[in-house]
């Protein structure tokens, strides 16, 4: 009993004591843990020699497209915004539009987005408008860029080179990819099979694989008509089999290379692909490898994270990868594709600091990792922009488990595939993409024979080009 | 003294000119912008071309066997989904008149295609009804022992896919028009053929089909204008696909503006499409005002 008394006194002292001490903390808290958090979360950004508040006060809008990469950026912009002080806006474009709006954007002077997700293959069409500024200008500026910190020259020198026009950067990658075939390891070991060096093999890997009965489909390719579609397969071929986009300075595109490219593609598809292929983009594919019913396709390297979702896959631990086949001169030729981001031109000076504080930030190598596997969210990026990203161990835990070979096929691939000159890269793309795109289509579909198809379309370029 | 019918006349115009402001600067002015635009040569992807380019766009029409090709579906798919609506929409009508109980319902169900969007329409057709496999078109062909077909990919099937969609969508616009001018028709006329002995084929095509005609002249008007500017189920089923199988002029011109940046021959291919479409609808009104 005589202990009681004092109980509840000596433990009312020590809530009020408690509560005098929490009093100022809990009213500094936001602060505090801000500061707290800032110290803890920025410490590596701060660390380049670069006034992160120089624009501070601006507010940037970014298009970008719904994708779980960019998703994983923006999960981590309040972390520039509290670096900073520039308030980011996203707008989510599908990317089927992104282009056509950025162009209405650009062309019309609209200082709607101060950067974009550009496509590589536009920067020749938007240099040849002085739509975009010159990235060089920003990164020898030692009040801009903390070239030590930065590492500019890390970051894949073929999305560097893909992303430049007559050698100027215009666009830092931010996401990108390398094209890998994706076979059914099971199915291949089953038959003996080797992963295909050429691509003479792989017309007899597919035959080998193909049983449509038990639907098992020999191999698919992108079929679907569009210059990101078709004709994100198609240059990898051509380019393979020894083709030239241009001779003596104009468009080539019906040479005897690239109409046996072409007759490749529809040989491939029309007798080892389900028929509905025509139709089919790279998510189609994914769905169609991920149900079990493709022995192989080739696409991006990045798709490793879709057919590895576990509630959606059917073939977790059957997956194998494998670098581009070689063409006859033992060629292989990977897609350059990433995702970039310029400077629109007709922004005001400070507005163009503050989005190149931004496209610095996001490109860097910390916010690279941040977004890959130090992502707090589900999506964990795969396709950074630096090799030496690639080649770290984190990195390594990361892309372990998706499946043989994803790791060093990728690796490889980056470093010896990529081909800058993979499609014709001039300011007409859009037209002339579209135009190969519905040409390519037409002989898959078999609408006409690879040779009339691309005659035509050569026609129809020539007469584009014409000036 | 102020004329009253004067006072009177300018509230007229005041009370007419924000509407009449309004039309000329969301219609005429955009038209406008389109004629100076096809003579000029703009075309993004070689800005250092841009200038006047007098009627050089129209020239190039010539010889642009895209365009023709393009002009000549364009023929194709309006005959085809005129015709078409027309006949079903009658047939259905004649059909329906016949129902005595539940019209109502029938009319409610027609409804439907029309209000909803062409591009879920498209969308719609393209996912569900003609995916390879999947789609409902596929399961009747199989069960019907005839096969699975590529509907949207292959080129001959994919126009008649476009056609179907386009007819299925705006049949009932016919079938509504024509079902109410046959409940209006008088009663009087018939039974007096009747008592002529005039068969039922007779009594359709000399009573019927004579006194449909200004109500077939409208639907056949508003159809076609509406198959000549079809875009959005045909860009969502196809997008003009596969290769130019479906390509009609007005996606011809929106490819050649909006994904080749070449503004000024876009909108000589617009313009055109303008000329035919008022070309055609002139021709009809007149033929309607003639008799």
């Amino acid at each position: 009993m005589s202990k009681k008394p004092d109980a509840p006194a000596s433990g009312a002292r020590r809530r009020i004591v408690q509560g005098a001490l929490a009093l100022p903390a809990l009213t500094a808290a936001p602060w505090v843990l801000r500061y707290a958090h800032a110290q803890g979360d920025l410490g590596a950004y701060q660390s380049a020699k670069v006034d992160w508040r120089q624009a501070q006060g601006e507010q940037i809008t970014v298009a970008v497209i719904p994708a779980g990469y960019f998703d994983a950026l923006i999960a981590v912009t309040p972390e520039f915004e509290a670096l900073t002080g520039i308030k980011v806006r996203y707008e989510k474009v599908p990317p089927g539009q992104i282009r056509q709006k950025a162009i209405l954007d650009l062309s019309s002077k609209g200082t709607t987005y101060a950067t974009h997700a550009a496509d590589p293959m536009y920067y020749d069409l938007y240099v040849s408008n002085k739509w975009v500024e010159p990235i060089d200008k920003y990164l020898g500026d030692a009040k801009l860029t903390d070239a030590a910190w930065y590492k500019p020259d890390d970051m894949i020198p073929a999305w560097r080179g893909a992303n430049s026009v007559k050698g100027r950067l215009y666009g830092v990658p931010f996401d990108g990819e390398s094209t890998l075939q994706i076979y059914r390891k099971d199915l291949y070991d089953a038959k003996g099979l080797k992963p295909a060096e050429t691509l003479d093999d792989v017309m007899k890997n597919a035959k080998a694989v193909h049983d449509p009965d038990s639907r098992v489909w020999g191999a698919a390719l992108r079929g679907f008509k569009g210059a990101g579609q078709n004709m994100y397969i198609y240059p990898s071929i051509f380019r393979a089999l020894g083709g030239e986009w241009f001779r003596g300075g104009s468009f080539n595109g019906n040479s005897k290379e690239a109409v046996a490219a072409l007759e490749w593609y529809v040989e491939l598809l029309s007798k080892y692909a389900p028929p509905a292929v025509r139709n089919w983009n790279w998510p189609d594919l994914a769905d169609a490898f991920s149900q079990g019913t493709l022995g192989l396709y080739i696409d991006a390297n990045t798709s490793a994270s879709v057919l590895n979702n576990a509630e959606r896959s059917k073939v977790l631990g059957k997956i194998g990868y494998a670098r581009w086949p070689k063409g006859p001169s033992g060629k292989r030729v990977s897609s350059i594709w990433n995702w970039g981001f310029p400077i629109n031109a007709a922004l005001s000076d400070k507005a163009k600091r503050a989005t190149w504080l931004f496209i610095s930030w996001a490109t860097s190598a910390e916010t690279q990792a941040r977004t890959s596997w130090k992502a707090k969210g589900p999506v964990k990026r795969l396709g950074l922009n630096r090799l030496s990203l690639w080649e770290s161990k984190d990195f390594a835990t990361l892309a372990g488990g998706l499946g043989s070979n994803f790791l060093q096929a990728s690796i490889d691939s980056m470093r010896q595939d990529l081909d800058v000159e993979w499609r014709p890269r001039m300011p007409q793309w859009p037209a002339v993409g579209e135009t190969m795109a519905t040409a390519i289509q037409a002989a898959l579909v078999g609408q006409q024979k690879p040779k009339e198809a691309l005659d035509e379309a050569q026609g129809r370029i020539a007469q584009i080009l014409k000036s | 003294m102020t004329n009253p019918r004067k006072g009177e006349r300018r509230f007229a115009l005041a009370l007419f000119l924000p509407a009449l402001l309004l039309l000329v600067a969301t219609t005429t002015l955009p038209l406008v912008y389109l004629l100076w635009t096809s003579v000029q040569r703009i075309d993004l992807s070689m800005p250092w071309l841009t200038g006047f380019a007098g009627l050089a766009n129209y020239a190039q029409l010539g010889g642009d066997a895209r365009f023709w090709s393009s002009l000549g579906l364009t023929f194709i798919y309006t005959a085809t989904t005129v015709v078409l609506q027309v006949v079903v929409g009658l047939a259905l009508a004649l059909l329906v008149m016949q129902v005595r109980v539940g019209q109502g319902l029938l009319r409610i169900a027609a409804i439907l295609p029309i209000v909803l969007a062409p591009v879920v329409a498209g969308l719609f057709w393209r996912s569900l009804v003609l995916a390879p496999d999947f789609g409902v078109m596929d399961f009747l062909t199989r069960a019907l022992g005839l096969g699975s077909y590529n509907w949207l990919g292959d080129p001959q099937l994919a126009l008649l896919s476009v056609i179907a969609i386009h007819t299925w969508q705006w049949t009932p616009f016919a079938f509504l028009v024509l079902l109410a001018s046959l409940a209006a028709l008088p009663p009087d006329i018939y039974e007096a053929a009747r008592l002529d002995r005039a068969g039922p084929w007779q009594r359709f095509w000399h009573i019927t089909l004579p006194m449909l005609r200004p109500a077939i002249v409208i639907v056949v008007i508003l159809r076609m204008v509406t198959a000549l500017s079809a875009f959005a189920a045909i860009f969502a089923a196809t997008g003009g696909g596969p290769g130019t199988a479906t390509e009609i002029l007005n996606l011809y011109a929106y490819r050649l503006s909006f994904t080749e940046l070449n503004l000024g021959y876009g909108a000589a291919v617009a313009t055109v499409l303008l000329v035919i479409t008022l070309t055609v609808s002139f021709g009809l009104f007149a033929l309607r005002r003639g008799r």
